[in-house]
């Protein structure tokens, strides 16, 4: 994963305030977490930027395919074993005799879910990073595979 | 719709399908099912295409002709299919393999002389679970998470961290033993049956190395323990097995991790019929048989080059519902339907447990009518 750091190399570095922020630092900050778009740095879109922008882009695809919790699945290195979905707390609690058992996971909205051979990500609402910001690894430890990553890892 | 998936020997019944769509079944499961129509076997006699009736009986033709068969495969047919297979095999006094090597203990296990479990019961009591020489992660991606170590079960409600203790004994550090974390050990060894000796001293308190203490010492917190022996075990100890058996009557339960799906169908059919167990390489290397029939298998793909090349120059009967290697090379081939697929029946699961296949679709032809119709033909 990028650091603000790499970002805000790249950026105007003039603090213009145009993106709502006080620094071209903060602004890099809340690029890495979702909270601001790239096309709110206005200065960086005229020409003489455009090479930095397109590195910027290139660095943001990472961030991009990440679910709002950090969550970065793999598709092509799982192969559905089913250990994250059986580990998950939140599982467990909301299904014990499904997921917490060790069958498929049987909610209509579990976080994840395999389908097709591979975890698909389904609503990460529940997910114990999403409310109580709780620094869960829970399913990321248990796949040797390397399916399953968070962002603050890569 | 339910289905129960025939990608192992895990026979997982819990795998929901809706159109194009396969819910909790892993990546083989998957595959088995969304790629049922790739690759298609058809009817061939010497490569040519035939009608089905035509190749079965140029294959009763090849077989009259022939002084010594050989049956091998049958371990994605169902357990009746296997039992005609056993009557075919009785008329034509063939020799019958399957290609794994667990013989040795599947029959002890049937004959009660080393103890054995359901997977059922490991999840519910299980404390202590070996895996040894095999890497179940990969071959039987299920087999953890739905069976042994993740699962909460009616003893064991605290999960994988505080109420179970995870063993892998490897050569390498497999996918397997990087599971083996927190409460869990990973010992790696070139040489099983030292290994074997030291726990057994361990256990009747000798000196042993520290992480063999260790276990131990979990060992007697619980008396529900359970090893799931591999192929790496059974070649590791060149099936001389009497310490391993003494270890798990020390220990507790044993239960065979053989991802081939009905090995232990086809170990419980040649047991049941009083058929012996033919090794089929050996077979081939002492140019023992002039036929062979191959049921749902692809020994070309695996085996070693000098044994394959004598399996080419024999009489070919494949039954197969997919082309493979084997099929392509062969004299006659005979089209089938995939077990649990398209075709139902039973099936033993890793621990002896019978399972009721649900097929999905239904087919002309399967192994049970193929084989049937062949022995009526002789």
């Amino acid at each position: 994963m990028p650091s603000p750091m790499d970002i805000y190399k790249l950026l105007p570095k003039t603090n213009c305030k145009l993106c709502g922020e006080q620094t071209c630092m903060s602004f890099a900050f809340k690029l890495i977490k979702k909270e601001k778009k790239l096309e709110d740095c206005k200065p960086l879109f005229e020409p003489e930027f455009e090479e930095q922008r397109k590195k910027i882009e290139e660095m943001l695809k990472v961030v991009e395919k990440a679910t709002e919790t950090g969550l970065v699945v793999n598709e092509d290195l799982c192969i559905g074993c089913g250990n994250c979905i059986v580990v998950c707390p939140v599982h467990v609690y909301e299904d014990p005799e499904g997921a917490g058992s060790g069958f498929g996971v049987r909610l209509e909205n579990p976080i994840l879910r395999v389908e097709n051979g591979v975890v698909r990500v389904v609503d990460v609402g529940l997910c114990r990073r999403y409310k109580e910001k709780t620094i869960c690894v829970a399913c990321r430890e248990n796949c040797p595979t390397s399916a399953i990553a968070f962002l603050e890892e890569l | 719709m339910m289905w129960v998936c025939t990608g192992c020997s895990c026979l997982c019944d819990d795998i929901e399908i809706e159109g194009d769509v396969v819910r909790h079944a892993c990546r083989i499961g998957a595959g088995l099912y969304l790629n049922r129509s790739v690759a298609r076997a058809e009817p061939l006699i010497d490569g040519k295409r035939m009608d089905i009736d035509s190749a079965i009986e140029r294959a009763v033709e090849i077989l009259k002709d022939s002084k010594s068969v050989a049956i091998y495969g049958l371990n994605n047919s169902t357990l009746e299919a296997q039992k005609i297979a056993m009557k075919l095999a009785k008329k034509l006094s063939a020799y019958v393999d399957n290609g794994s090597k667990f013989g040795k203990l599947a029959e002890m296990i049937l004959r009660k002389e080393i103890p054995s479990t359901t997977l059922e019961n490991v999840k519910d009591y299980a404390y202590v679970i070996f895996y040894w020489g095999c890497d179940v992660h990969n071959s039987m991606p299920r087999h953890m998470s739905r069976y042994t170590y993740y699962p909460r079960g009616k003893k064991r409600q605290r999960g994988y961290e505080e109420d179970r203790f995870l063993v892998v004994v490897d050569v390498r550090r497999s996918h397997t033993a990087m599971l083996a974390k927190k409460n869990a050990v990973f010992i790696k060894t070139d040489d099983d049956g030292k290994l074997i000796r030291e726990f057994l001293t361990a256990l009747n308190g000798g000196i042993a190395s520290g992480d063999v203490l260790r276990v131990v010492k979990e060992l007697k917190k619980s008396d529900f323990n359970v090893v799931f022996g591999g192929g790496g075990l059974i070649e590791g100890l060149s099936n001389e097995l009497e310490e391993f058996v003494k270890l798990v009557s020390n220990v507790g339960y044993f239960v065979p991790a053989d991802y081939r799906t009905n090995s232990m169908g086809f170990f419980k059919s040649i047991f049941e019929a009083g058929i012996p167990k033919a090794n089929f390489e050996d077979l081939l290397i002492d140019e023992k048989v002039d036929t062979a029939i191959i049921v749902g298998s692809d020994p070309l793909n695996s085996m070693p080059f000098e044994v394959a090349k004598r399996l080419v120059k024999l009489n070919l009967i494949v039954i197969d519902p997919k082309v493979s290697f084997t099929s392509k090379m062969a004299d006659v081939v005979i089209p089938s339907a995939i077990s649990g697929v398209e075709c139902g029946g039973k099936m033993l699961r890793s621990d002896f447990v019978e399972v009721e296949l649900k097929p999905i679709f239904k087919s002309e032809f399967d192994d049970v009518k193929v084989l049937k119709s062949i022995s009526e033909g002789l």
